[in-house]
């Protein structure tokens, strides 16, 4: 297996460890949504503010989760693409090793459709697996301007929890948990992101 | 690779094997192809390291297109792991394998290869008017096992039966019976589960006309070290890892 074929199987793998990571935060802002939504209750007018906010905290965090969902499903369409590129370039790498070691040989000719093809083969998948690393990038992209509006939503929620009186410091506790979580989001998927952005153009 | 023509008629055996670029830590293993008018059968076209030096050494005797049966005794990589090429390589090729392997064989890669499985009594390969009889072996070693007589040639490929790990230069054919005998004792008795297995395989062989008995690996016996063989077998007590 070459260099290059070994980092694009662990640059695939590595989405579906990134993004388990970032499943379990998104879940962990719903979590916060939650409390903050119960606490924004019993605050009732000192934290009018800050309700809406815990509803649209919660909408982001669940279409975060439906995206991953989604990315990690194409994911494994990528790391299977991956795995028949690197058999059908093994093919073509073997039939013209045939072709070479059948020198003279009387049917060597007849040996020339099978590389012809394994090498469409090959190139086909190639191409498929660029177009298909730009989709997953694109969906990637999706749920860092998520994470960003997270983080967004989180400065604001700081800014009601000031004027929540009593209930500040358990407000406030909630914006950092939800800027914490969207930060890890967004590092998370950068990470996939820069190591996937190699293979669109190579 | 070694060629080395075994049998001519109106049809052809032709033996591949001692190829001198194949990797040190991997076993040595024998091909066999019939090659008739207008078709091809490899016989335990071997593992994925040899697909290209095998390949080569066949386009000196038929064309790519002509490539039309394989044969897998069982399901050993040595036998049979260069599947996924053979799948991209031929067109319109059969694979007649166990039909007791058919789920396992497939992670191989066998798409546009037809799989015919052969059932446990065993059957035929047509080939033209050469019809090969596959006779069942199982248990020696595997445990859905075939082997391939050809009545006209009067040649038994044996598999793994009749094996023998070797170098290199080792010559095709066993010239001292007597010789060869602690050369194949172990393999035999190691590999060989069965002493039940190997005598209703001895049995049934016993009834076939045959000139030349072609395992595997190792040397082919010829002649009268075919029934030395058979005899030696007989009396060899097997499976002794347990």
């Amino acid at each position: 297996m070459t260099n290059q074929t070994k980092s694009q199987f662990i640059a695939v793998a590595s989405i579906t460890s990134e993004l388990s990571a970032v499943m379990v935060v998104a879940k962990e802002i719903s979590l916060a949504a939650a409390n903050a939504k119960a606490i924004a209750f019993r605050a009732g007018d000192k934290a009018k503010g800050f309700q809406p906010i815990t509803d649209f905290i919660n909408e982001l965090a669940k279409e975060t989760i439906e995206l991953v969902t989604n990315i990690n499903i194409y994911a494994l369409v990528l790391y299977r693409l991956t795995v028949d590129e690197f058999q059908k370039t093994t093919a073509y790498n073997k039939f013209e090793l045939a072709a070479k070691m059948a020198g003279d040989a009387v049917y060597a000719k007849s040996m020339q459709e099978p590389v012809d093809q394994a090498k469409l083969s090959m190139q086909d998948c190639q191409r498929q697996f660029k177009r298909d690393v730009s989709q997953l990038l694109g969906q990637l992209e999706a749920v860092m301007h998520h994470a960003r509006a997270a983080r967004v939503i989180a400065a604001n929620s700081r800014i009601e929890a000031s004027q929540a009186g009593e209930y500040l410091q358990s407000l406030q506790a909630v914006a950092e948990s939800v800027d914490k979580a969207a930060h890890t989001i967004h590092d998370n998927v950068q990470r996939c992101r820069i190591a996937l952005s190699i293979y669109r153009n190579s | 690779m070694k060629t080395t023509k075994i049998y001519e008629g109106s049809h052809q055996w032709i033996m591949f094997g001692r190829d001198e670029g194949k990797p040190s830590n991997i076993i040595d293993t024998n091909q066999y192809v019939v090659r008739t008018a207008n078709r091809c059968l490899l016989l335990d076209p071997g593992g994925a390291e040899l697909f290209a030096p095998m390949m080569a050494a066949v386009l000196h005797h038929a064309p790519v297109d002509q490539i039309t049966d394989l044969f897998a005794s069982h399901q050993d990589p040595d036998v049979i792991s260069s599947l996924g090429l053979w799948d991209q390589a031929l067109t319109n090729a059969k694979l007649h394998a166990p039909a007791v392997w058919e789920g396992f064989l497939r992670h191989y890669s066998c798409e546009s290869i037809e799989y015919v499985p052969i059932p446990d009594n065993g059957g035929t390969i047509k080939l033209e008017s050469v019809e090969l009889q596959l006779i069942p072996a199982h248990y020696l070693h595997s445990s859905g096992n075939f082997h391939v007589y050809d009545p006209q040639a009067k040649i038994l490929m044996s598999g793994d039966v009749g094996a023998a790990l070797e170098g290199p230069d080792t010559p095709v054919f066993v010239d001292n019976f007597a010789a060869h005998v602690e050369k194949m004792r172990y393999w035999h008795q190691r590999w060989m589960p069965s002493n039940q297995a190997k005598r209703v395989w001895i049995e049934r062989v016993r009834n076939l006309d045959i000139d030349i008995l072609a395992p595997q690996h190792g040397r082919m016996f010829k002649g009268d070290d075919v029934k030395r063989f058979l005899d030696w077998f007989d009396a060899l007590q097997v499976g002794i890892a347990v």
